[in-house]
């Protein structure tokens, strides 16, 4: 590794040269690399030794503590593809993210540019809508399986504003759960979203939204045709975000459904973690934690590709 | 861990190597073998770590202090984990050499399992028979002897134990209502409806953690016919006996007679349902000896309070024998396993004094009693029992004869509970629990789905 | 955003606001009410009384910082060199970034033991803050980039065409600019670092370097779970987070308007 940074950086031209003439095209952009290097070192120095320590105790059938584990090769890769629960868990992932962050998505970028409009009290919604994104799943699950409980506050709240016959006890079906988790998720989440969909919106530049203004446009015609492809970068990153922290869900079904019931909740982070801790199958649960990896990376790819494309056609 | 790293590093290819083989060469210098340390340092001086997920801070520095009265040198730091975080942490720190002197283990499935961590431990049979002599087996509870010894080596300590099979009322609803506790089935189902009647959950059980479920299909089980969900966890018997069936039936006629509250399928034992019984909103929950804690004032405070009532009121709380759902006459079985045990780090620095720790936690008369006396574990030296006098009691009259009777009760009791449950089949019982509950499978194919997965498991 | 000239259409969206807020408020209503069941703020008291949150306090603080500084610094650097220079096989690198984004904690556990152990850093802050860091950076990374895409390269053409430096060009070009997305980097880190339970947990040994994530765990044992204080414990931990979200607040809003070449 140290070789190769070398060579590169050996060729590097001197970052503190003026910029250089010529034109882009050719590459007549100064080198980058010295910047980016220190952030790629530090984290692939740190974290890509657990990557191929887990690539290697994928190859094992090993419970994490025994002397003399076992190489089976790829054949935990091989059981994993005839596994129901691993289909299961994609499956879930699939639909949990389409809507977790299509809904997710819709409500940060309405609030951003709400909030961003001159509404009373805004600082107030705005910490609303912050404060369960610091609030760690851990604690906040028994409080929501207290209010999805058949006796909890969201079937009392039903019920008195005449909704009552919607009441359910939500967690304890297999068809209501997963919904209810995905609420959990959006409810975790948007605040996330706002903050960045905050943060983007003031890089749009005031004076085009004046001329638009000028010209009649709508707040509508404003919020659809300016500012949100003003903001797409930001779109795309929560996508890419999305899709990965969709394949590692794992605190909000493991600590409020435990996966349940019947694995109607069941993810691939829940499945590895219960795989390979209470199950100690380490080397099963190395195995799915590369598929894991695999997946996140097509799934961004394929997200980052379209992006482009998109960029493509626009850009005319 | 390192063990693997070894293998793995002879075969990495290239330049990664060269960074990842350092690493792992000083790891390993650090590391070291998975040979016993020699060198054992003093047995009555020293300073050493402890990890657990249990007891909590308060009752560990009650212990420890104890323990210090006896051995003035040795310096105990216990650290307490949660039970979620105990495995995910042990495991590297036992690989390490900067690991804890003395850790939790437990029988079978549970957090810190014997089989797993076994391995890291120092065989202490040598230590016993010290303390207690050579008859050192007729003197501790036999079940938590068997119950933590992994591979022939006596690898933990039992501080106590736990047992399984009572269902705990609230004697002071039942009397609120002029209800009797239910002592067959259609006596429950009319107790349930009547407190329903009340606005009062009858029998909470927290079916999502199915951990729980066990319990109680094992006594409708034992209920049926004593005996058989234990050859069955020894695959004895398969799981599609007969009387298994029949209990999942009788499991699945309780979620649609309303004696299992609303939703249970959603609900955690810990905290949703055992917060229901303690604030009073629940008058039934199957939970077990640890149970008897709160039978005191100070400890049914504390818990009614900690569920969210404000001004805490202790009641009384009762133990009775699993109802006779079955009508067979067979009530009152009770199953258990050693509770925790301690266990001496074999790479630890100071493996004597730990030793002495362990030792004198588990087996001296004023270790054990200060154990028994928090009647959280039934204690594992058995010529120990609880200083009554000593204990107060919210209803000594009524709770002191229940108490001791399911002490006495337990202490005959050789049916394990968990202790021989691996992960794995208590993942696929606890399938069989709730796909049998949610009508999403008959008892007799959730029987036979829980025998071939029982079967896949090596 | 929206432009509310006459009042109606003001209160339009002050009520549709009131509304969408309504389903967030719903469960902090419900934790907050829990938190106060029992003894009330008693429950407040007793989390107190545990006599570390001081310490604890303390050391959430050096982790949280450090690893925020370590964060925004590589974090901006990288940004600009992703977007705005020229790297060979760009594209390589920033996946090979982003992929140490996908495993889960789980499984970073164990090797990361190993790893803090090999480069001695176990049982020091800095066996926190390395890893917390290093899983930070590549969604920063991922987000500043795509911002400082959204910056005309008008500008940094105006600063070689006046002859300023590259690292001219960050000083007074990116860094100024990207406030907002800072502002938003610093938060999330803020959030990752100071909610982090199972690397203090692992890789700390030391009770005097325990981090503020722990505190939940002195009401929550094998047979019992206070709930009430656990969530006490909570609402005093999510507090110092939440003034810092609101410290930082007027920086997510300068961008483009605060003008960067004035």
């Amino acid at each position: 590794m140290t070789s190769i940074t070398s060579q590169k950086t050996g060729a590097r031209r001197p970052s503190h040269a003026p910029l250089p003439d010529g034109s882009r095209k050719r590459g007549g952009r100064p080198w980058g690399l010295p910047w980016i290097m220190p952030a790629f070192v530090f984290v692939v120095g740190l974290l890509y030794y657990c990557i191929i320590e887990t690539g290697y105790l994928s190859t094992l059938d090993w419970d994490g503590t025994s002397p003399t584990p076992t190489s089976v090769g790829l054949g935990n890769y091989s059981e994993i593809l005839q596994d129901p629960i691993f289909w299961k868990a994609i499956w879930h992932t699939v639909v949990f993210f389409v809507v977790t962050f299509t809904v997710q998505t819709a409500i940060g970028f309405v609030f951003a540019a709400l909030l961003h409009s001159k509404v009373k009290l805004g600082a107030v919604y705005k910490v609303l809508v912050f404060t369960p994104v610091v609030l760690a799943p851990a604690t906040m699950a028994p409080v929501f399986r207290q209010m999805f409980a058949a006796d909890g506050q969201l079937n009392w709240a039903l019920d008195h504003i005449g909704l009552g016959f919607l009441a359910q006890p939500w967690l304890a079906q297999s068809s209501t759960a997963m919904p209810v988790i995905m609420f959990i998720t959006v409810w975790q989440f948007t605040g996330l979203t706002f903050v960045l969909y905050f943060a983007a919106m003031g890089q749009i530049d005031p004076e085009t939204l004046e001329a638009a203004r000028t010209d009649g446009a709508s707040n509508l015609r404003v919020l659809v045709s300016i500012v949100w492809p003003g903001v797409r970068g930001t779109t795309v990153a929560l996508a890419m975000l999305g899709v990965i922290g969709a394949l590692k869900t794992f605190d909000v079904p493991y600590l409020v459904t435990i996966g349940g019931p019947n694995y109607s909740t069941e993810f691939l982070g829940t499945y590895i973690y219960r795989i390979s801790i209470p199950s100690a199958h380490v080397g099963y649960g190395a195995a799915l934690s590369i598929l894991l990896l695999i997946l996140a990376l097509i799934g961004a790819i394929a997200v980052a590709a379209r992006a482009n494309r998109k960029d493509g056609e626009s850009s005319v | 861990m390192l063990g693997s790293s070894r293998i793995w590093k002879r075969r990495l290819p290239g330049a990664a190597a060269v960074f990842t083989a350092a690493a792992l060469a000083l790891a390993g210098c650090a590391g070291g073998g998975t040979a016993e340390t020699t060198d054992k340092g003093s047995a009555d001086s020293g300073s050493i770590t402890w990890w657990g997920w249990t007891p909590d801070s308060a009752p560990a520095e009650a212990y420890i202090k104890a323990f210090n009265q006896v051995y003035p040198n040795i310096k105990v730091t216990y650290k307490k984990l949660t039970i979620d975080g105990y495995d995910a942490a042990i495991r590297p720190a036992l690989a390490s050499s900067v690991g804890p002197d003395v850790f939790d283990v437990a029988p079978g499935a549970a957090n810190g399992s014997v089989d797993i961590y076994g391995v890291n431990a120092v065989d202490l049979t040598p230590a016993v028979e010290k303390a207690l002599g050579a008859d050192w087996k007729s003197k501790l509870a036999p079940i938590g002897v068997s119950s933590l010894t992994a591979d022939g080596k006596l690898a933990g300590l039992s501080i106590g134990s736990n047992y399984a099979g009572s269902v705990w009322v609230n004697q002071d609803l039942f009397d609120k209502y002029s209800l009797k506790p239910p002592t067959n089935y259609d006596e429950w189902k009319q107790v349930c409806a009547a407190f329903k009647s009340h606005g009062v959950k009858c029998f909470v059980q927290g079916a999502a953690q199915t951990a729980f479920n066990e319990d109680t299909l094992q006594a409708i089980s034992n209920n049926i016919k004593p005996g058989v969900w234990a050859q069955a966890l020894d695959k004895k018997v398969p799981w599609t006996d007969p009387t298994i069936v029949q209990a999942l039936t009788i499991w699945k006629k309780l979620f649609d007679d309303g004696i299992m509250q609303e939703g249970a399928l959603g609900v955690q034992q810990y905290p949703d349902a055992n917060n229901d019984f303690m604030s009073g909103k629940a008058a039934m929950v199957m939970m077990g000896t640890w149970y008897m804690q709160y039978s005191t004032v100070d400890g049914s405070t504390a818990a009614i309070s900690g569920a969210g009532v404000g001004d805490p009121k202790p009641f009384t709380q009762l133990p009775i024998a699993f109802p006779d759902v079955a009508g067979t006459g067979n009530v009152g079985s009770l199953y258990g396993d050693a509770d925790f045990g301690l266990a001496v780090n074999k790479k630890s620095k100071s493996i004597a004094a730990a030793t002495t720790f362990a030792t004198w936690l588990t087996t001296s008369q004023a270790g054990q009693q200060a154990v028994a006396d928090i009647l959280n574990d039934i204690p594992a030296l058995m010529s120990v029992q609880p200083n009554w006098s000593s204990i107060k009691l919210v209803n000594a009259e009524k709770q002191q004869p229940a108490l001791e009777k399911l002490i006495t009760d337990a202490g005959k009791s050789p049916e394990p509970r968990l202790a021989t449950v691996s992960a794995d089949l208590q993942t696929a019982i606890g399938v069989a629990s709730t796909t049998v509950a949610a009508g999403q499978a008959t008892p007799e194919q959730a029987a036979a789905t829980l025998q071939s997965s029982a079967e896949k498991i090596k | 955003m929206f432009e509310a000239r006459r009042p109606s259409t003001r209160l339009l969206l002050q009520l549709l606001v009131t509304l969408m807020i309504i389903p967030y408020l719903f469960p902090l209503v419900v934790m907050i009410q829990g938190s106060l069941a029992g003894k009330g703020l008693g429950n407040y008291e007793a989390v107190f009384a545990v006599g570390t949150v001081g310490t604890f306090f303390r050391n959430s603080v050096i982790v949280s910082v450090s690893t925020i500084l370590i964060v925004y610094v590589l974090t901006m650097f990288a940004a600009f060199g992703f977007s705005k220079l020229h790297i060979r096989g760009k594209e390589v690198y920033f996946w090979m970034i982003l992929a140490a984004l996908t495993l889960p904690e789980v499984v970073l556990l164990t090797p990361l033991f190993a790893t803090t152990l090999s480069i001695g850093v176990y049982d020091t802050y800095w066996a926190v803050v390395l890893p917390l860091a290093a899983l930070q950076i590549p969604f920063a990374v991922l987000l500043a980039r795509k911002f400082i895409d959204g910056v005309p390269d008008s500008l940094f053409d105006a600063a070689r065409v006046d002859g300023a430096s590259v690292f001219t060009a960050f000083r007074y070009i990116v860094v100024p600019m990207t406030r907002p997305i800072a502002a938003a980097i610093v938060v999330l880190t803020l959030i990752g670092s100071w909610n982090d339970y199972l690397l203090p947990l692992v890789l700390i040994q030391d009770p005097a370097k325990q981090t503020i994530t722990l505190l939940p765990q002195f009401f929550v044992s094998q047979f019992s779970n206070d709930q009430t204080k656990v969530l006490a414990s909570a609402v005093i931990t999510a507090i110092p987070e939440i003034v810092a979200y609101l410290c930082l607040q007027r920086l997510f809003e300068r961008g483009l308007a605060a003008g960067a070449l004035k």
